[in-house]
């Protein structure tokens, strides 16, 4: 992110107040860190929908920004429950190539990064449903696919899928 | 960036209105209200009963009200926080009360089983317990209208807590509301027929809740 934590928090803040142009260049950080954030977890296809995905969530409930707390957890928690939805809503045949993740590493705010990457999330399933949702929901491989490249049963593969989902989607607060 | 992304960010930010920061003051202030009238609505058809006032009530009576009031509390606050979204650790304060709310069914069944043999049998077939539980969950039913109210209107990210946290915080608020209008204070009905209508809007609020506050 360009901006830093409290610059960003403070435009927040001037967007709830009504400042069109504070709003304006917050959207657009907001987005160059969105687009950072879910590179390697969405496929590039998606990549640009789920982002205004996220956005639009943010202007729907920009009221529920509390001033007190630092804007990023907050965005990142919305940008986790975007993205375990959309997960469980998408299903694409073809597969993609995922792009490395740079968002952490070029950043200057390593550890608020760390705690609220997708990673770590991810980090927390088992092996067997991680690959399950990498395949079919990121990937885009069918339930055959998937079943034939972990030798995972098909209906095995469906288990872990919607599992997983499920842990991620209670887990969307998580730190550690 | 995009076009698409950029056009799309010059119209939200064209459109762009003040907004009022909700507030956890303002979420605890609608489900206090819902509980006060979930209270007026129990005593308008109940009746309040004195006797409280007048030292007739036992010590479980206060006791077990305490602490289903508590848990109402710490649950109906960890609902209203969780309407704010953020990554970080959660306090757990609803899990702690429920934990020690449990203690009382715990209690009245060890007082029912080390009783006479007829403690136990009135204890099972207390001929209000019916009534009790079902005037508690329909008082929970109005806290719990005014909780997913909340819910919508906020941003909640763990979905699955914050249906468990409607059940509970509806269901302690309104046991409690109903509960101080109750002149029945004994271990046995206090401790059962007052605390199952909680567990029961625990699981009520976790199946039904979560279509109605996903966004």
């Amino acid at each position: 992110m360009i901006a830093d934590e409290a610059t960003i928090s403070r435009l927040m803040a001037a967007a709830q107040d009504g400042d069109k142009a504070a709003y304006n260049v917050l959207l657009s950080e907001a987005g160059m860190w969105l687009e950072r954030y879910f590179r390697r977890r969405v496929p590039p296809s998606q990549l640009d929908d789920l982002v205004q995905d996220v956005l639009l969530a943010i202007h729907n409930k920009r009221d529920t920004y509390d001033r007190q707390r630092p804007f990023l957890p907050w965005m990142a928690a919305i940008a986790r429950y975007r993205w375990v939805d959309h997960l469980r809503k998408v299903y694409k045949h073809e597969s993609k190539e995922i792009e490395d993740d740079d968002a952490i590493e070029d950043s200057g705010e390593e550890v608020t990064l760390a705690r609220v990457s997708l990673e770590r999330l991810f980090g927390h399933l088992n092996e067997n449903q991680a690959t399950a949702i990498e395949l079919v929901k990121i990937e885009g491989l069918s339930i055959r696919e998937a079943s034939q490249r972990t030798g995972q049963s098909e209906s095995l593969v469906k288990v872990n899928i919607h599992r997983g989902l499920k842990k991620l989607a209670s887990m969307v607060e998580k730190a550690d | 960036m995009n076009t698409s992304r950029e056009n799309m960010i010059a119209g939200l930010a064209q459109e762009l209105e003040p907004v009022r920061p909700i507030t956890t003051r303002s979420g605890l202030a609608l489900l206090g209200f819902a509980t006060l009238v979930a209270f007026g609505v129990s005593v308008f058809v109940y009746d309040f009963w004195f006797g409280m006032l007048e030292g007739q009530a036992s010590a479980f009576f206060w006791v077990t009200n305490g602490l289903v009031l508590l848990l109402g509390i710490a649950s109906a606050s960890a609902l209203v926080a969780g309407g704010s979204p953020r990554i970080g650790q959660r306090e757990n304060s609803p899990g702690w009360s429920a934990a020690m709310v449990a203690i009382l069914p715990i209690a009245a069944i060890i007082a029912l089983f080390t009783g006479e043999a007829n403690h136990l049998h009135e204890g099972l077939n207390d001929p209000v317990a019916l009534m009790c539980s079902r005037a508690s969950i329909a008082a929970a039913v109005l806290v719990g209208f005014a909780s997913v109210m909340w819910l919508r209107r906020s941003a909640p990210v763990a979905i699955e807590r914050s249906a468990w946290l409607v059940g509970i915080a509806s269901g302690a608020l309104g046991t409690f509301a109903y509960g101080i209008t109750c002149p029945l204070d004994t271990v046995s009905h206090l401790g059962l027929w007052h605390v199952a209508p909680i567990g029961i809007s625990a699981v009520i609020g976790r199946l039904v809740v979560p279509p109605m506050i996903r966004w």
